[in-house]
Formats: C-alpha cells, sequence, structure tokens
C-alpha cells in the first residue's frame, strides 16, 4: 500500500489540431485505504485525471508534472513498462457505457485476461477466481458465459467492478459508477463499493456527478472547473460551506443531494482551460475586475481546506453584528430584533423564518434603510451601512408584503417605474424608457405602451406585486430584500411569481433575503437558513443541513409544525 | 424466405435476359458480332425453330424452362448439342478455383495491408500504402490482367500465355497440380489484386473506428499484451463487417472473373458464358446465369450464417437472453447483502 502523490499535473489535448488544455496544475495527495472524491461539470477534467492516472492518454497529447505511486514516477513510464502498474497496482472502474465492454467477447473472458497476464492463473484455478469475483459483487457466476449485450446497466457496472478488482488493486478508480442506473442498483452499488473497500482496503479516487454518492463514500474532496482545482477539503465541510461559487452551484444544481429545493443549474457554459485569470469569472456572481486578469491559486482557507479564489471564495455581500432594534412604549422597552448577527453572501439565497412577531420584516426595514437600528452595524459591500446603499444601482431593494400598500394606485405602471430612476437620478430619458421596458419583460407583464399607461389600481394582485418586483429591478440591486412577498397571492400566482424570481436571481446573480413564515416555501427557495425567534436568531445553516438535522428544538418544532413530523 | 424469393425473381431474369438481345441462335449460329454468316437454309432456320419449341409463345416457353428445372433439367445447348449440366460442370472447377483463391488472397492481403495502416494512422507508411492501394483499386481488372499477361507472360515469359493445363501433356500427381497452379498464378493475381483495395480500405476504416472505442480503451488498462489487444480485442472486432462486405462483392468478384477469364482464354464459366452469348445458345446462358446466381446466393448464405456465430449480438435467442436477464437480476438484488 502506497500513497499516492500528484503534483502539478498538466495535460493538453492537441488531437482536434487545436490545443485544448484539460488539466492545469492539478496536485493531491491521497493515502492508503482513503476516498477521495472528484465533482465537476462535463468536461471539467475529471475524466482526463483518471485516464492520465493510469497512462491512458494518446500518445499526442501533452502531459506533464509528477504522479508519484509506490516509489516510481508514473507519467515517466515508457508505455511497455506501464503493465508493471495497470490493473495489478492500480485499476479502472470505466464510465459505464455499451461499448466499454468488448462485445464479441464473453464477460468470462474479459475478466479472466488480466488474471491471465498479470497473475499467470489458468485453467480451473482461473475458472473458479472469475467465479468468486463475480460473486464477489453481486452477480451470479452462470452470468460468465453471457455477452456484454446481454447484460442490463446495473450489471454490466458490476461486471467492470468484478474485471477492476480482479488482481486486487491498491488503488481503484472509480468513474461515475452510478450516473446510469436506475435507484435500486445505484445503492447495491454504492453499498458495493463501500463493502468491497473495507474488506480490500484499496484506496479510491470516486469521480461522479452523484453528490449524495460522494457525500456517502467520500470523506474529501476535489472540485475540479475547467481543468482546475478551485475547492478542496472535507466532503463534510464542504457540503455545508461550500467557498466557491461553483461549488455552491454544482451543489445547488444537484436533486440527488437535497430533494427539495428547487433545481437551478448554474448559468453559463463551462469555460474551456488556459484562460487568463479566474476561468469560473464569466458566470461568477461575485467577479471582479481583477479576476479577468488574475489567475487565482489554491490557498488555505483553513486547516485542511482550499479555494482558489482571488477573493478567498464567497465573499459577504452584507454582515450585520450585534443588531438591536428598540421600541420604547409608554413603560416598557419591547426589544424587536436583539442581538442579531447576520451575513448574506453574494449571489446566495437565505431564507429568513419564524413566527409572526419573531422580528423578521423588522430585520428587513433595518437592512432596507427604513429603520435605523438602536445598536450595532450593518456592513453593505464591505462599507458601513449607509441611505446611499438603496439609492443607487448595485445597492439594495426592497419587495413588500402588501403590493396594493406599496404601489400607489393612483400611478400609472409608467410612473411606478419610473420613480426610482427619477428620484435617483439614473439614466437619461431613453436609458430609462428602456430599462423600464426591459424590466417589464423580465416580470413577464406586457412591455408595451399601453400596459404602461394603465393605471395601478387595474392590476391584478399578482400583476402588482410583479411590478413592485420589476420596480425593484430597474435599479439592478445587488441585494434584493423579499419581505413575505407572495403571502397575500394564491397558490398558482404565487408559484409563478417565486419561479420567475428565483430565475431572475439565479441568472443575474443578485443576492435575496427571502423573509417567510412558509417553511415549504423556504425550504424550495432558499440556499441558506436563518431561524428566528423572539427577536434573536436561533440557528444558522444550510437549508438541507437545517431540514434534516436541525439542532435547535424551536427549530424542531417548527419543522413538525410545518412538515407535520418530527425530525 | 428471402433467399427462395430471390432466387424464383433470378430465375425469371434468366429467361427473358438472353431473349431480349437481338437476333436469334440459328442466324447468329457460328457468327461474329456485326457480321451475319447464314450457315443455315431457310428451312433449316424453320425446322430447328420448332424443333426447339422457340415457336411457341413466350410463356409457355418460360412454364416449360420451370418445369425443367423442377426435374433438374437445365436443357440443352443448341450449339454444343450437349447437355447444358456436363457442359456447366466440365467449366464450374476453374472459375470456383479462381474465385476462391482470389477470395482467400485478396482476404489476406486486404487484412494484413489494412491492419498495418490502421496501426500506423496518419504516419507516411500508412499514407503511402493508402495511397498505393487507393490507385490499384481504381484499375479495372482486365485492364490489369492485360497489363500483367503482357509484362510476365509476354516479355518475360514466366507464366503461360493462355488456357488452365498445358495441352497434350500427360502429368501426373506433383506436376499437374504444379502445372494447375502454374497456369492459374496470373488470373488469380489480377482477380485479388483488383479485390484487395476494397477490402483493404474496409478494414483500414472499420480498424480505426475500433481503436477508438471505449472497449479498446478499457483492453489498454488492463494492461494486456500488445499482441492480445490488436488481434482479440481489436481485429476481431473489425473482421465482423468484412464478412459481409466479403459475400456482397461476391457477385463482383465473379463479374470480375468473367473478364478475367476472357483475358487469360481460361476455360471457367466466363469464357464459355462469352462463347454461348455470341451463339445465342439460351439454354446453355441460362444455365450458366442460373449457377453462377446460385453460387453468390449460397455464399452470401454462408456469410449470414459465419456472422451469426461470429456476432454474439445477432445470435439467435437473444430476446430470451434479455428476460434471463432480467429475471436473475431481480433474484440477484434480493441476495445482496445490505
Amino acid at each position: 500500500m502506497s500513497t499516492l502523490e500528484v503534483k502539478g499535473l498538466g495535460v493538453t489535448y492537441n488531437s482536434t489540431g487545436r490545443a485544448v488544455r484539460a488539466l492545469e496544475g492539478v496536485s493531491f495527495t491521497l493515502a492508503p485505504g482513503e476516498t477521495l472524491g472528484v465533482i465537476g461539470e462535463s468536461g471539467s477534467g475529471k475524466t482526463t485525471l483518471a485516464l492520465a492516472l493510469m497512462g491512458l492518454l494518446e500518445k499526442g497529447e501533452r502531459v506533464e508534472g509528477k504522479v508519484h505511486y509506490g516509489g516510481s514516477e508514473l507519467l515517466s513510464l515508457p508505455e511497455a513498462k506501464r503493465h508493471t502498474y495497470r490493473w495489478k497496482r492500480i485499476a479502472m472502474v470505466f464510465q459505464n457505457s455499451l461499448e466499454v465492454l468488448n462485445p464479441v467477447l464473453s464477460v468470462e473472458e474479459q475478466v479472466a485476461e488480466p488474471l491471465a497476464r498479470h497473475l499467470g492463473m489458468k485453467g480451473k484455478g482461473l475458472e473458479a477466481r472469475v467465479d468468486e469475483l463475480l460473486g464477489l459483487v453481486g452477480l451470479d457466476p452462470s452470468w460468465k458465459t453471457a455477452f456484454p449485450h446481454q447484460l442490463s446497466g446495473g450489471m454490466r457496472q458490476r461486471v467492470l467492478l468484478a474485471m477492476a478488482l480482479s488482481c486486487r488493486p491498491e488503488l481503484l478508480l472509480v468513474d461515475e459508477p452510478t450516473t446510469s442506473l436506475d435507484p435500486i442498483a445505484r445503492r447495491e452499488v454504492m453499498e458495493l463499493l463501500e463493502r468491497l473497500q473495507r474488506e480490500d482496503g484499496f484506496s479510491l479516487v470516486l469521480i461522479s456527478h452523484d453528490l449524495a454518492c460522494i457525500a456517502r463514500l467520500a470523506r474529501r474532496l476535489l472540485v475540479l472547473y475547467g481543468g482546475r482545482v478551485v475547492e478542496t477539503g472535507l466532503t463534510e465541510e464542504i457540503m455545508e460551506d461550500p467557498l466557491h461559487p461553483y461549488t455552491r452551484g454544482l451543489i445547488n444544481a444537484s436533486p440527488n443531494f437535497f430533494a427539495f429545493r428547487d433545481l437551478w443549474g448554474i448559468p453559463g457554459e463551462p469555460a474551456g482551460g488556459g484562460t487568463v485569470g479566474c476561468a469560473f469569472a464569466p458566470r461568477c456572481v461575485q467577479s471582479l475586475e481583477r479576476c479577468g486578469t488574475d489567475t487565482p491559486s489554491l490557498r488555505h482557507i483553513s486547516p485542511g481546506r482550499q479555494v482558489a479564489c482571488n477573493q478567498g471564495g464567497i465573499t459577504a455581500l452584507l454582515a450585520a453584528r450585534g443588531l438591536c432594534k428598540e421600541y420604547r412604549l409608554k413603560k416598557k422597552v419591547v426589544q424587536a430584533v436583539r442581538d442579531v448577527d447576520l451575513e448574506i453572501k453574494h449571489g446566495e439565497v437565505l431564507g429568513l423564518v419564524g413566527e409572526t412577531g419573531s422580528g423578521k420584516s423588522t430585520v428587513a426595514q433595518l437592512l432596507g434603510g427604513l429603520l435605523k437600528p438602536t445598536a450595532g452595524q450593518i456592513l453593505f459591500q464591505g462599507r458601513p451601512f449607509n441611505a446611499g446603499a438603496t439609492r443607487r444601482e448595485k445597492g439594495i431593494q426592497l419587495v413588500m408584503q402588501d403590493p396594493f400598500a406599496s404601489t400607489s394606485h393612483r400611478f400609472t405602471v409608467e410612473q411606478t417605474l419610473r420613480e426610482p430612476l427619477e428620484i435617483n437620478k439614473v439614466g437619461g430619458r431613453g436609458e430609462r424608457q428602456r430599462r423600464l421596458l426591459e424590466a417589464l419583460s423580465r416580470v413577464q407583464l406586457p412591455a408595451d405602451e399601453k400596459f404602461l399607461r394603465r393605471y395601478c389600481f387595474e392590476l391584478s394582485g399578482g400583476q402588482r406585486q410583479r411590478l413592485a418586483i420589476a420596480r425593484a429591478l430597474v435599479m439592478r440591486p445587488a441585494l434584493l430584500l423579499a419581505d413575505e412577498i407572495t403571502s397575500m397571492l394564491d397558490p398558482s400566482t404565487q408559484a409563478n411569481l417565486l419561479r420567475l424570481l428565483k430565475g431572475l436571481q439565479n441568472e443575474e446573480g443578485f443576492a435575496m433575503l427571502f423573509i417567510t413564515h412558509d417553511l415549504d416555501l423556504a425550504r424550495k427557495v432558499a440556499d441558506r437558513i436563518v431561524v428566528m425567534q423572539h427577536g434573536a436568531v436561533l440557528e444558522q445553516g444550510s437549508s438541507h443541513r437545517i431540514f434534516t438535522q436541525p439542532c435547535c428544538c424551536h427549530t424542531r418544532e417548527l419543522l413538525a409544525a410545518a412538515f407535520g413530523h418530527s425530525h | 424466405m428471402e433467399y427462395l424469393v430471390t432466387f424464383l425473381v433470378i430465375l425469371t431474369m434468366n429467361f427473358f435476359l438472353p431473349r431480349l438481345m437481338p437476333g436469334d441462335p440459328f442466324v447468329h449460329l457460328s457468327g461474329e458480332a456485326g457480321e451475319e454468316i447464314a450457315a443455315f437454309t431457310r428451312e433449316q432456320r424453320e425446322y430447328f425453330t420448332v424443333y426447339y419449341g422457340l415457336d411457341r409463345p413466350l410463356r409457355e416457353q418460360y412454364f416449360r424452362y420451370l418445369a425443367g428445372l423442377m426435374r433438374g433439367n437445365l436443357g440443352f445447348s443448341y450449339y454444343y448439342k450437349n447437355d447444358v449440366a456436363a457442359i456447366i460442370l466440365g467449366r464450374l472447377p476453374w472459375t470456383l478455383l479462381m474465385v476462391t483463391a482470389a477470395t482467400f488472397l485478396s482476404l489476406l492481403l486486404g487484412i494484413l495491408l489494412g491492419s498495418f495502416s490502421a496501426w500506423r494512422r496518419d504516419s507516411w507508411q500508412d499514407k503511402v500504402t493508402y495511397l498505393f492501394m487507393v490507385v490499384f483499386s481504381e484499375i479495372p481488372a482486365f485492364l490489369l490482367g492485360s497489363m500483367l499477361l503482357i509484362v510476365f507472360a509476354g516479355g518475360l515469359g514466366l507464366f503461360p500465355l493462355a488456357g488452365a493445363m498445358t495441352h497434350f501433356a500427360s502429368y501426373t500427381g506433383w506436376e499437374k497440380i504444379e502445372d494447375v497452379l502454374h497456369h492459374a498464378a496470373l488470373p488469380v493475381l489480377t482477380l485479388s489484386l483488383a479485390r484487395t483495395g476494397g477490402i483493404y480500405l474496409l478494414v483500414r476504416n472499420t480498424l480505426t473506428t475500433v481503436l477508438g472505442k471505449d472497449y479498446m480503451r478499457t483492453a489498454r488498462a488492463k494492461g494486456l499484451r500488445e499482441q492480445r489487444i490488436r488481434y482479440r480485442h481489436a481485429l476481431r472486432n473489425a473482421l465482423l463487417p468484412l464478412v459481409t462486405r466479403v459475400a456482397l462483392q461476391l457477385g463482383g468478384m465473379v463479374g470480375g472473373a468473367v473478364l478475367v477469364e476472357n483475358v487469360f482464354a481460361y476455360p471457367g464459366l466466363g469464357r464459355l458464358m462469352r462463347e454461348a452469348v455470341f451463339v445465342r445458345d439460351y439454354p446453355l446462358l441460362q444455365g450458366i446465369f442460373l449457377v453462377l446466381a446460385f453460387g453468390v446466393l449460397a455464399a452470401n448464405l454462408l456469410a449470414d450464417l459465419l456472422y451469426r456465430t461470429l456476432d454474439p449480438r445477432t445470435r439467435e435467442g437473444e430476446t430470451y437472453g434479455k428476460q434471463k436477464a432480467a429475471k436473475t437480476e431481480q433474484k440477484e438484488r434480493s441476495h445482496v447483502p445490505a
């Protein structure tokens, strides 16, 4: 058993005539018996990484860096010597496809081949070992006479696994073992991998889109984007608190990790490797000018945790420290908000939940600059918060519960939308007109002159709430405070509005504080959750943790009341 | 069943095709194309026409022909005044020898060169071989034959100019075989070379495709011996389309044989066919067509069967296998420890 040590691994594909950088400076170590998960979108270099370790890249591809394993450097080995470690020491379970097994050779022959080659087995002994291997992966040995086309996807996955395990490798590379399988076969393959690793003690590199599979099997995680490692650390920590915006996007896009949340992918197209600056910058919600020129390298953030981001990971857009609000009534002091610490990160939807009267709306009004805090400090984009934040572009906008109160019924649609631009002196005449038409079409209201001349009182509740959102969007906010925005709408209008809003948020990347007492909604929409009671924050964390493993008993009570069973 | 229908269609065409040619057997008897030498008097011609039943309506002639075939009777040659079956049997072995030998030779050459090229895809060796083979495969068989004949038989005198055996020689045993091979060498070579190009291209292309398949990467990852990767994994898959191709090409091969036999004055069916065409010997023509068509069909059938054993995906009982797969898998699921 040895440690796998990868240093500065880079791969350039040349075969298409155009050089494509597939991997860039990938380094990691893998201790004996450990499992490393590798995640990333298609084309991020996951499979290339495995192929490079196996020495399976074509002759034309340029590979640099060092891979130390068991006292030798694998990349510099000539092809003729590679058989000394292939399959015997490092084996691979290829991604399951129809043609991953040779169509004209029987299962038995394909499983037996490496045994005969590397261990010199033959005759009865060989046959017995093949039977044993098939049994090991839960396949009846009578299947050995079958041909690949006669197997189902799950069975093929087992054959691939049996084949890979045949020579008892010390290191197993597994490429997407579960993605093409039905739920039952998927669970079985995961259990199988877990059991076999426990019994055989091999190290495992697990490449997968399937975050649930990764979360279960891999202790450590490597996140690849455009051929670079953008984040690495303990799987549990990354899942709970992803540092890189890309990692967060991946987690948000994975239905198998937290099933209740609505699905939203990372907008934009994956980058090829080799660009100047941060490869993720065009899709990043917090990219700065320097992200286009400075290429971030992996930096330690905490022990065992590294991220490649010019800003050290997802930054806080707004941070509130020790926020208090007191109302002095005649004889008593009502503490509406007590010592609230709150952080809203770039591009996230923070769900603020709690009972009525828990201080949620007060927090929203403090953050929106409508109320002055009694004590505490609010930092917006790293600077102390002032009234200007709500008056400029890339600032804060507020959408409130009651559209009938928040939009004047005597105004026309045009007046309503134009007002913030005029008050805040944004843009010229043409620019304003363009913006308000754009905002209307964004919220799927008719963007024409006729609609602009209509009066607000003519509109339905849903339309008026959308108008209120459009009014916030004309200012192109970085943070949208949404206070119970759907509580007055019927379910269908609510569903339409929320999907619309979440879609806009995902596409434009603004952050949102989503205040609601409706936990079903929060579970669908929010990335992180803050639970409040009696003006204080009880608990906060990623929505999958809060909703599956709440710590605080009040949260449990809330969940039980909302979902009808205790957690 | 498909073969039966095909066969009937061929029979019908067999019958009508010779009769579509201008002229009739008795005008053209011993006449070369273009010139008409009447060897018979008007009375004699009328007599023959009635004698062979050619005055009857076509439909009747057709059914008679079919009925004769049913009884295994191929007819009686107008020109050779002999049983058609006997004439054909006398010539068949030579054509069979040539076609079989050429098929094997071209396969051997095509596969060797094709895999040579595929392993070295895009290297100069591949490019040279490719160019050479493409040029070669474009030269028509008869032209190639004439060239070989002029150079090796006419110029260098290494091979005989015509025939399948030395006339009037009474060789025995080895000497005879040697003589036959000596005569067959040039025709077989001509026919093979004309066919090798197609096979070469097919092998080169399929093998290149196969080399890019996922299972080839799997085989390499397993650290197997190069020999095994090349022959057991790659070539085995690349040969599948070749089986079909060779069978389909057989018709062309026979067509080529007809031309080559005429160039080398080789006494096979092709040469016989030419003679029969000249004299409008309907029964003999029909017989030759029939035998050739039958041969090609039989070879196709053989190829189908061969393909089935070579490619497990086309074997019978496949649906059964899948059902079995589903069932057993369900069973297995209950066995797997949680």
